[in-house]
């Protein structure tokens, strides 16, 4: 259970897995890191993350501000390159092979925390345009999955309007459509209420709490620690570039291990 | 105590207040924006005459004084130079096609803007007074060029091209938004064809054109070639291929820091003798276009590339993360908005080119200004100082032109940005 311990075995894969499997997931890997080191110039991001991630397994990251939570989110889908180690997603390495990324980022949508939807395009045009693009969906066909997905976040209603026109919950429901159009199977999100006015938090989050609910599989940074707790499987708590504790919500919670989540968990509760 | 209700049980926010009416009577307006102050006072009481003194006299020149007839009598030899008389059908030709899709590629863009609005949810009324500001500047020319022609023909012909507009743009109305994409090959096919209709079919040489249709000639060829080299080689100054990003920055860097008038003397003495054995020398005047094109491509370079550094990093990233290659995400997200944030200074650029095909007269091209010099040398009028008359009615072509765009250019950035950020 505790990462400081897997790290200490020869072969992390085996108890690395049944982690992922105790915590919730089918059992089978979607995501697995081993070992992944990033560094921006001298400063190292990212120190030996270990960590599989099951199918359907929701997997909150937290920990306090340049941990590193983001850092690693960013590399499952190759917005920033690892420099060591190793990761699959559902089975495809990630290397410098640009096919391999492009295969990858189709299957794993991320949203952000500044929403960054296509400000010159309208709201049914932001969800439609990949899989038009990517997927070669024709347009009929894709803007009727928009029109389902956009009714799933509950804005149908906004679907010609343009970005700006939408309060920032609006957009960020929207900015998850987006991602789900290329119907993907693993979600990143990176914060996603963390730019949101307080009013518009329970929006994206009650989107979100359905989508984990569909059976999706999710790794989430966030500070909603009352989301964590409903939802994650597992909660993951970086400092520092590293894994310091890995648990379910009721053992991160009531019984935290490690010194450092306890500071952590003292001042944020 | 009535006004209390106790069991309201939804919430309305209050009825707006009126904001304060701001209209003020023209005397009180005078006072408090012309002598407000003693120095504001005499500032006006000096200003006010000499204005009055400068128009009057601009005035008085243009009505009284000028003598208009070197331009009546040398409105063709303005027009289109030393071109051919017998062939003057083809020029007009090429302005009625001009004509008909400028008035389509209008009509379409209007009505793309009014269902832009409608989806934005904003009401786009257009008053006749805007349109006539609009209009005012073309007015104006051919308002001019209508006082000057002395016979018939040309006046037929140009009420003729200005109901091919006019049908045009209703034409493009009608067009519904789907098929919209076919206006931009429209326009392109137009351009092309007025070039063709002069130069084809036992045509006249471009090296024989002159006057108005040269400058419009190297103005237009010069925009629509300069804007997709340079938003190249500004693409080609991010790309991740070394090999492309310094041949780029070599050549804005190498003719950023040449002036034109030695851009345009290279073009017309060395060119010809650094192009390959054998292969065709392009004629002088084609030579000039490429060298504008060229000058200006390099300036439109650094115009996009300050664009496409506008663009936040969240923009690349969404598309990325979404599975857009690198073109797609250029072509579809980032461009489009990289050259709205630059219509600006883009058009601009366009503008300075405009008025800058006027340096060709030194490498022997008659455009619009060497005509209107050498028409003064004319035995009828040698001597006569007839200069003035001249340079201000190309002039005021050049700021009809000028003028124009700059207006357009305005309003484009208004209606593309429409509720956007």
């Amino acid at each position: 259970m505790n990462e400081d311990d897997a790290m200490t075995e020869p072969d992390t894969s085996t108890s690395l897995t049944q982690d992922a499997r105790r915590a919730g997931g089918t059992g089978e890997e979607m995501i697995r890191c081993e070992r992944v080191q990033k560094w921006f110039g001298d400063f190292q991001a990212l120190r030996d993350i270990d960590l599989v991630v099951g199918r359907q397994e929701v997997v909150v990251v937290c920990g306090p501000s340049g941990s590193g939570k983001s850092t690693l989110i960013r590399c499952v889908n190759r917005l920033e390159k690892h420099d060591g180690g190793r990761i699959v997603v559902d089975g495809i390495e990630l290397s410098d092979d640009i096919r391999n990324i492009q295969e990858v980022r189709r299957e794993v949508g991320m949203v952000f925390q500044q929403f960054n939807l296509f400000p010159h395009l309208t709201i049914l045009e932001n969800v439609t345009l990949a899989p038009r693009q990517v997927r070669r969906v024709p347009k009929a066909e894709a803007e009727q999955h928009g029109m389902e997905l956009l009714e799933r976040v509950k804005i149908p209603e906004q679907a010609h309007k343009y970005p700006a026109q939408l309060s920032g919950g609006q957009q960020q429901r929207v900015a998850i459509a987006r991602a789900l159009a290329m119907k993907p199977k693993v979600m990143l999100f990176d914060e996603p209420t963390s730019a949101l006015d307080p009013e518009m938090i329970k929006e994206v989050l009650d989107a979100m709490v359905q989508l984990a609910e569909s059976g999706m599989t999710m790794i989430v940074v966030t500070h909603e620690m009352g989301f964590a707790r409903a939802v994650a499987d597992r909660i993951v708590f970086m400092a520092d570039g590293q894994i310091v504790e890995v648990g379910t919500p009721t053992h991160f919670f009531t019984n935290p291990q490690e010194e450092r989540t306890k500071l952590f968990l003292s001042q944020i509760l | 105590m009535s006004e209390i209700k106790v069991h309201s049980s939804e919430y309305r926010p209050p009825p707006p207040d009126r904001p304060p009416s701001g209209t003020r009577s023209p005397g009180v307006w005078v006072r408090q924006n012309l002598f407000n102050t003693w120095y504001n006072s005499l500032f006006t009481l000096i200003l006010v005459p000499a204005i009055g003194y400068v128009v009057y006299r601009a005035i008085r020149f243009v009505l009284v004084t000028a003598r208009w007839e070197i331009v009546e009598v040398n409105l063709t030899n303005l027009m289109v130079g030393t071109f051919p008389r017998s062939e003057l059908w083809r020029p007009w030709a090429a302005v009625a096609i001009l004509a008909l899709v400028i008035g389509l590629g209008l009509g379409v863009t209007a009505r793309a803007n009014v269902e832009a609005a409608r989806i934005r949810g904003i009401e786009l009324t257009t008053s006749w007074q805007q349109n006539a500001r609009r209009a005012a500047p073309a007015l104006l020319l051919v308002a001019a060029l209508v006082t000057f022609v002395r016979t018939a023909t040309p006046l037929i012909l140009l009420a003729a091209t200005v109901v091919l507009a006019v049908a045009g743009y209703l034409v493009g109305r009608r067009i519904p938004p789907h098929r919209r994409r076919w206006m931009h090959l429209a326009v392109i096919t137009g351009l092309l064809g007025s070039y063709v209709v002069v130069t084809q079919f036992d045509g006249v040489s471009l090296d024989r054109w002159g006057g108005l249709m040269l400058t419009v000639f190297l103005a237009i060829g010069g925009i629509a070639m300069a804007f997709p080299v340079g938003v190249l080689i500004a693409l080609g100054r991010r790309s991740t291929l070394p090999a492309i990003r310094l041949v780029s920055v070599v050549y804005i860097e190498l003719i950023r820091g040449m002036p034109l008038i030695a851009l345009l003397f290279m073009g017309w003495l060395i060119l010809p003798f650094m192009l390959p054995v054998g292969f065709p020398t392009p004629g002088r005047t084609w030579r000039v276009v490429i060298i504008l094109l060229l000058f200006t491509a390099a300036y439109v370079a650094e115009i996009v590339r300050g664009g496409l550094q506008s663009i936040p990093r969240g923009q690349y990233e969404a598309a990325q993360a979404l599975g857009l290659p690198p073109w797609k995400t250029m072509r579809l997200i980032i461009l489009p908005q990289a050259l709205r944030n630059v219509i600006p200074a883009m058009v601009g650029q366009f503008i300075s080119l405009f008025k800058d095909t006027s340096l060709v007269l030194i490498v022997g091209l008659t455009d619009l200004l060497a005509v209107a010099r050498r028409v003064t040398q004319q035995p009828e009028f040698l001597g006569q100082g007839l200069h003035a008359e001249t340079l201000l009615f190309v002039s005021f072509i050049y700021w009809v032109g000028s003028y124009w765009m700059s207006r357009e250019s305005q309003r484009l950035e208004t209606r593309l940005g429409l509720g956007e950020r």
